[in-house]
């Protein structure tokens, strides 16, 4: 058929655009996950300074285009001396990006924690971060992981955007082949396809997380 | 000992408690009794440093809870119980009990495992080790919460209110269970409203009167004629918790 006739010479291509898409998402997710804790729980802490530049940074982050702070990245590291590549400068533009709102869901979580489970932990001898990692982050993560989920979606939706700056994930990738084939329905047609099966493989895995999260909430 | 020495506690400018003063030595069971709101949970909390002092001294075995070091120390010599019980929800019975043993005293997870499941075993819970707190009714999570708070081997047991979120057959066990541990010559300090279970395993009884310790007594004055009950809101206080 007329449709894989396009695509075929090229699906090798898209192929490895997918995989760096992959990549750069895997990597961002855990980045923004640990990036997103670590800030919550500056933001619930009780040192107003580490309060203050807990916010500070998710405000910036939280209201600049990503395109823009990906360029700010891209063109400002080198004119710092730190030179990394595009892919490596687009993993961690993405990591602090996503943090900035994963930590503002995380710290919705936090918030419903009980604090008689908190002075019950105090009590007991253990020290801050121990609350924060044993009993704090876990709790929190039972309400926070399902609206985590869509910011992290969005991330892998974000990463498209690192085609600007060079790296040829799966977006990239395409503009190269549309540009080469002048089929652009075509190449679009399948990036729709591979992005949402992303997508849905990462909604699995976050519904599966929520159901592990929650199973002491089932039975009695 | 615990020794509680002028202790004052504001919420802003509410005076909670007024000039406190308590000694606890080893082996004593005292109750603290008082109206809902006359600081007996405060000064509990004050205790095991859960609010901090405005004024006043809190010392447990010589250590001073208002210093950091002393916190540390004193939080390892006392263990408290919730009314709420206050148990972790994301974790079963048997990890709310091994949780601090193993993080904090450092006991390997199978000494820990073992003592946890003794405890359990000694409250009748010995087949709920893996159930989650969910899944266990009030009585039964407050004898999870004491078996929490018995596995740091505390010297004090700091007991605030435990059987008001149960129902009386749930009381009973909780109840039957403080019994024994008073029997074994466990230290405690005990908020309740069961005046007749604190009459049965008190040595001593305070009264707390809007922040206020009017009276400590041993428990048999404190229920004598010309002990306790002549003081007439002690009387008044004694014969209204009869009639609920």
């Amino acid at each position: 058929m007329r449709f894989w006739r396009v695509i075929e010479p090229h699906i090798g291509f898209l192929l490895q655009g997918f995989a760096l898409t992959i990549a750069a998402c895997l990597l961002a997710i855990v980045g923004a996950v640990l990036l997103g804790a670590l800030t919550a729980s500056m933001r619930s802490s009780g040192n107003r300074w580490v309060r203050g530049a807990a916010n500070a940074y998710g405000d910036v982050f939280r209201n600049v285009p990503f395109l823009v702070q990906l360029f700010f990245f891209f063109y400002g590291l080198p004119e710092l001396g730190i030179y990394i590549g595009a892919f490596e400068t687009g993993v961690i533009a993405m990591s602090i990006a996503g943090g900035a709102f994963v930590s503002d869901v995380i710290l919705s979580g936090i918030m419903t924690v009980d604090t008689g489970v908190i002075d019950a932990a105090k009590v007991s001898g253990l020290n801050r971060v121990k609350i924060f990692t044993r009993i704090v982050l876990p709790i929190a993560l039972r309400v926070s992981v399902r609206p985590m989920g869509s910011v992290l979606i969005n991330l892998v939706l974000t990463s498209s955007i690192l085609s600007t700056i060079t790296v040829n994930e799966l977006t990239g990738a395409a503009k190269i082949v549309a540009a080469t084939t002048f089929k652009p329905f075509e190449v679009y047609a399948v990036l729709l396809v591979l992005y949402a099966s992303l997508t849905t493989l990462l909604s699995f895995a976050i519904s599966a997380t929520h159901r592990r999260l929650n199973r002491f909430m089932m039975g009695g | 000992m615990i020794v509680a020495e002028n202790v004052e506690k504001r919420f802003g400018d509410a005076l909670v408690l007024k000039h406190v003063n308590l000694r606890v030595e080893p082996g004593e069971v005292v109750t603290i009794l008082g109206a809902s709101g006359s600081g007996k949970s405060t000064l509990i909390r004050c205790i095991n440093g859960l609010e901090a002092l405005s004024g006043g001294k809190i010392t447990v075995d010589g250590h001073d809870v208002s210093t950091k070091a002393g916190l540390v120390a004193a939080r390892r010599a006392s263990a408290t119980v919730f009314q709420l019980f206050n148990l972790y929800p994301h974790m079963t019975a048997l990890r709310n009990i091994t949780l601090a043993p193993i993080e904090v005293l450092k006991l390997p997870k199978a000494e820990a495992e073992a003592r946890a499941r003794a405890l359990l075993e000694k409250v009748g819970l010995g087949a709920h080790a893996d159930a989650y707190p969910q899944q266990l009714s009030g009585g039964q999570r407050q004898r999870v919460g004491i078996c929490r708070a018995l596995a740091m081997q505390p010297r004090y047991l700091l007991l605030d209110e435990v059987t008001s979120a149960l129902d009386p057959e749930m009381t009973g066990d909780v109840l039957r269970i403080l019994a024994e541990l008073a029997a074994d010559g466990t230290t405690m300090v005990f908020v309740t409203h069961e005046i007749e279970f604190a009459r049965h395993i008190s040595s001593r009884i305070v009264f707390l009167e809007q922040g206020e310790l009017i009276v400590d007594l041993p428990t048999a004055q404190f229920f004598a004629e010309d002990g306790g009950l002549a003081v007439p809101r002690i009387r008044q206080f004694l014969s209204k918790m009869k009639k609920d």
